[in-house]
């Protein structure tokens, strides 16, 4: 049932197993040379998209992300909701500053792995932030989601019935094998929508109620 | 040979001798021995020092440059150039020439077939006047010339120098000097001032000398006829003194030209016949002399240096100077001696050998003490006999020079250790620098074409004054130097007279490139220009700089780190490597950024600003993994492949 997920390498369900990169001083630096920084950005790309995976987050919030990150107060690594070690490696006293952050966010939305709420589909979150605090992490892209959908609906045998979207999300029969149990609502609309402009899903209903038909 | 060939610097300037000093330098000249051309040496530059002239070839520096030594010519002449022939100026050599007198006194005291072989003796009675100004008189010219105040009869050996007359400038026998200087010696108590002669009581001493001298140089005309009386050649041949005429053999002055008698002409043929297969020496047979003058059979009839692009000139002006002044003479000069020259004659040898036995016999404190007041005495005596007159203020000028240093070394000693280090290098560097450049020595037409001399020539003595290994001011600074430094440097070195500005020096050191010096320029991408030997590269400071991150995987680090110091060593300020490689901070950095540049280190800013490391950013696996979209298909492919294969 586990396919392959893109990049979540931690396996672990607790703890996430850092790069070899976030344990080095420069790396929290924006590198100058532009093939270094290339690298760079590839490497936070990866890092982000692994952790997000890791502790099955979404959406960063940047602002979030550096605020929480500078309440120096607890030492333990706690992964709850917020990014707070992520940008910040507390062991190190080395931090990733926000517009560094947001540029690593800036190069993973034009490799289609990331998308700031904001500027996407009008979104619940606004726009308070400097213009796009908040950005969709896709450590699976929404096709990549649809394709999961899909295929469970496909192995499930549901094509045909009407499934509400709280009922894949947070239902009973997804909760134990499939990747998307818990998936974020708006994600889950951009997921569905891809199935639907492909013909294969049909969404209906009222703003609370949302059913949508697989066919 | 006339030309010799010579070394040069890495800057391909000839290499100068001790003391040696530039005074004239043009570009575009070309020699010419005799009436033709030297097919090598048609383009080059010329450097006129107080000691050569030389001439390096601008084609092939280190296969055609020659240089011919001042003290072997006999003659200069200027040509003034017409129509499309340059200006020239001539240069005759000492061994062939023609002079009547000289030719004379040297085919009659030395060739078999001349038809009078008896020597051209005169009465030069040696007339010493005090102990300070001896003199001795020129058997060819019969000008009284002083001895040099630093000719000790009791040292002076075969070897030793001696300054040819100053009226004719043939140098005279050693035991013509040494009899005039003891004949002073002698005669001073009697009756100075007034001539004596003594010459039959030093005439064995001559007598025994001048084979000698002879035996080593070949030729010493004016060796055994200081005397009529004791002249050894005349012994010899068993006539009388003075020269007989071929023709009716009344037996002449031997000044004279014609024969009193017959008036037939006493310079015969054969002599000028006689004297080329034996090569006369008319000099005395100093070691420099003999070494320079080996292939004297080459001599050619003269050379000529021919001035293509302007400057004749004042390069003629110059050689006239450095004729005159004859600066070879004190390069040669010994040093002062030791013994009390105020002690007159036996006096004085008495007085040496008893204060040498003095200092060999004393040890410890008292024998340091002793050779510290020695010491001290001498010092006195020297300064206080040089400053006697200018005369021998010159000869010693050396010694003096040295002695100067000497004290202003002392003096800096009291001060603290930092500057006096760079006093002494600066010091030692000022008197090193020896040859500079000026403005006023590059000759050249006008406007840009001694401007641009000019750089060449200042190009090269910065080259020569960065790659030379006594001063290693490259080296000192770690190989790489910025141009402000060296430029300060430079201009301290040259001790405040003929500053060089900072256009031109920047515009000197862009010639570098241009004329294949082993030095570079190198500017790096903030504007900052630094000279560094040719042979540094880019590549080995990379190397360098990693081999040294590397080694600091295994040095643990002075304070508690709170990364992994085993696998990615330290992080390293442009303070750190300037120490390290001891480099100026602005060199470290640029070297650092440098590196950076290439993606060999990165970069980590915080408080402590900012520091490299190897990067392990790029590691140059994102390469692949930015293909990883274009390439997504494949992989499902190559999944679905493999599931289809299970």
């Amino acid at each position: 049932m586990s396919t392959p997920a893109a990049a979540a390498s931690g396996a672990a369900p607790t703890t996430f197993d850092f790069p070899r990169e976030y344990h080095f001083p420069p790396f929290f630096t924006r590198q100058t040379n532009v093939n270094t920084h290339r690298a760079q950005l590839e490497k936070w790309s990866s890092l982000i998209l692994a952790y997000c995976a890791h502790h099955k987050l979404y959406k960063l919030s940047l602002s979030a992300a550096a605020a929480s990150s500078s309440s120096n107060n607890n030492n333990d690594e706690s992964p709850s909701g917020g990014a707070e070690d992520l940008f910040h490696n507390r062991k190190l006293n080395r931090r990733l500053s926000t517009a560094d952050a947001r540029e690593v966010l800036e190069f993973m939305r034009k490799e289609g792995r990331a998308e700031f709420v904001g500027g996407g589909d009008g979104s619940s979150s606004g726009r308070e932030g400097g213009g796009g605090d908040v950005a969709w992490i896709y450590w699976k892209t929404p096709e990549e989601w649809a394709k999961e959908i899909e295929s469970w609906v496909d192995e499930t045998a549901q094509k045909g019935t009407v499934l509400t979207l709280y009922e894949l999300t947070q239902g009973e029969d997804t909760r134990g094998g499939s990747t998307f149990y818990g998936l974020d609502p708006d994600l889950l609309q951009k997921a569905l929508q891809v199935l639907v402009k492909r013909g294969k899903a049909q969404i209906f209903g009222q703003e609370d109620s949302q059913g949508v038909k697989f066919f | 040979m006339f030309l010799k060939h010579i070394d040069l610097t890495t800057a391909l300037r000839p290499s100068y001798l001790d003391g040696e000093a530039l005074t004239f330098v043009q570009d575009n000249v070309g020699l010419y021995e005799g009436k033709y051309k030297l097919p090598n040496q048609q383009k080059g530059q010329v450097y006129l020092t107080t000691h050569r002239i030389c001439y390096v070839d601008s084609q092939e520096p280190r296969k055609h440059s020659v240089a011919l030594d001042l003290k072997d010519i006999e003659r200069y002449e200027f040509y003034a150039g017409f129509l499309k022939s340059s200006a020239k100026v001539t240069l005759i050599p000492k061994p062939a020439k023609r002079a009547s007198l000289q030719s004379r006194a040297a085919a009659a005291a030395f060739s078999p077939s001349s038809p009078s072989p008896h020597s051209s003796a005169r009465a030069s009675p040696a007339a010493p006047v005090q102990a300070t100004s001896a003199t001795w008189v020129c058997t060819i010219c019969s000008f009284p010339n002083p001895v040099p105040s630093n000719f000790d009869p009791t040292t002076a050996n075969v070897h030793t120098p001696l300054p040819p007359c100053l009226a004719c400038g043939i140098k005279p026998a050693l035991t013509h000097v040494l009899k005039a200087s003891i004949n002073n010696a002698t005669s001073r108590q009697p009756a100075p001032g007034i001539p004596s002669r003594p010459q039959s009581g030093f005439s064995p001493l001559s007598r025994d000398r001048g084979p000698t001298v002879d035996g080593v140089g070949g030729s010493s005309p004016s060796g055994a006829d200081f005397s009529p009386a004791a002249s050894t050649p005349d012994l010899n041949t068993g006539a009388g003194s003075g020269f007989q005429c071929p023709r009716c053999t009344f037996e002449n002055h031997p000044s004279l030209l014609s024969c009193e008698i017959c008036g037939a002409p006493l310079i015969s043929q054969e002599v000028s016949s006689s004297i080329t297969p034996v090569t006369p020496r008319t000099d005395s047979p100093g070691p420099i002399l003999a070494t320079g003058n080996v292939t004297g059979l080459e001599t050619p009839e003269s050379v000529k240096i021919s001035f293509r692009a302007g400057g004749e000139k004042i390069f003629y002006e110059r050689l006239k100077v450095c004729m005159v002044q004859r600066k070879w003479l004190l390069h040669e000069a010994p040093p002062i001696p030791r013994a009390n020259r105020a002690a007159e004659g036996d006096n004085g040898t008495l007085s040496r050998t008893g204060s040498g036995a003095g200092r060999t016999k004393t040890a410890g404190i008292a024998g340091l003490e002793q050779m510290g007041l020695d010491r001290r005495r001498n010092n006195e005596l020297m300064i206080g006999t040089s400053f006697e007159d200018l005369e021998a203020l010159m000869a010693s000028a050396k010694e003096i020079v040295a002695l100067a240093e000497s004290f202003a070394r002392q003096v800096n000693g009291g001060s603290d250790n930092a500057t006096t280090e760079a006093n002494a290098l600066l010091a030692e560097s000022a008197s090193q620098l020896g040859l500079i450049t000026t403005k006023d020595i590059v000759g050249g037409g006008s406007g840009s074409a001694s401007e641009s001399l000019y750089l060449s020539e200042l190009s090269r003595n910065l080259a020569e004054f960065l790659t030379d290994d006594a001063r290693g001011v490259l080296k000192k600074a770690g190989g790489v130097m910025s141009l402000v430094d060296l430029w300060a440097m430079f201009n301290r070195a040259r001790g405040g007279v003929e500053l060089v500005s900072p256009n031109d020096f920047e515009k000197a050191a862009r010639l570098w490139e241009k004329l294949k010096l082993p030095v570079r320029l190198r500017t790096f991408k903030s504007g900052v220009m630094v000279a560094q030997s040719r042979d540094r590269t880019d590549e080995a400071t990379v190397k360098a700089l990693l081999s040294w991150l590397r080694d600091l995987h295994d040095i643990p680090p002075d304070s508690e780190v709170s990364w992994d110091w085993q696998e990615f060593g330290r992080g390293v300020t442009a303070q750190d490597v300037a120490e390290r490689f001891s480099w100026s901070i602005a060199v470290a950095e640029e070297e650092l950024e440098m590196a950076e540049e290439r993606g060999v280190l990165c970069r980590e800013e915080g408080i402590e600003g900012i520091k490299f490391w190897e990067n392990y950013i790029d590691t140059g696996e994102y390469r692949k993994r930015s293909r990883r979209p274009v390439t997504e298909n494949d992989r499902i492919l190559a999944d679905l492949k493999a599931a289809g294969l299970l």
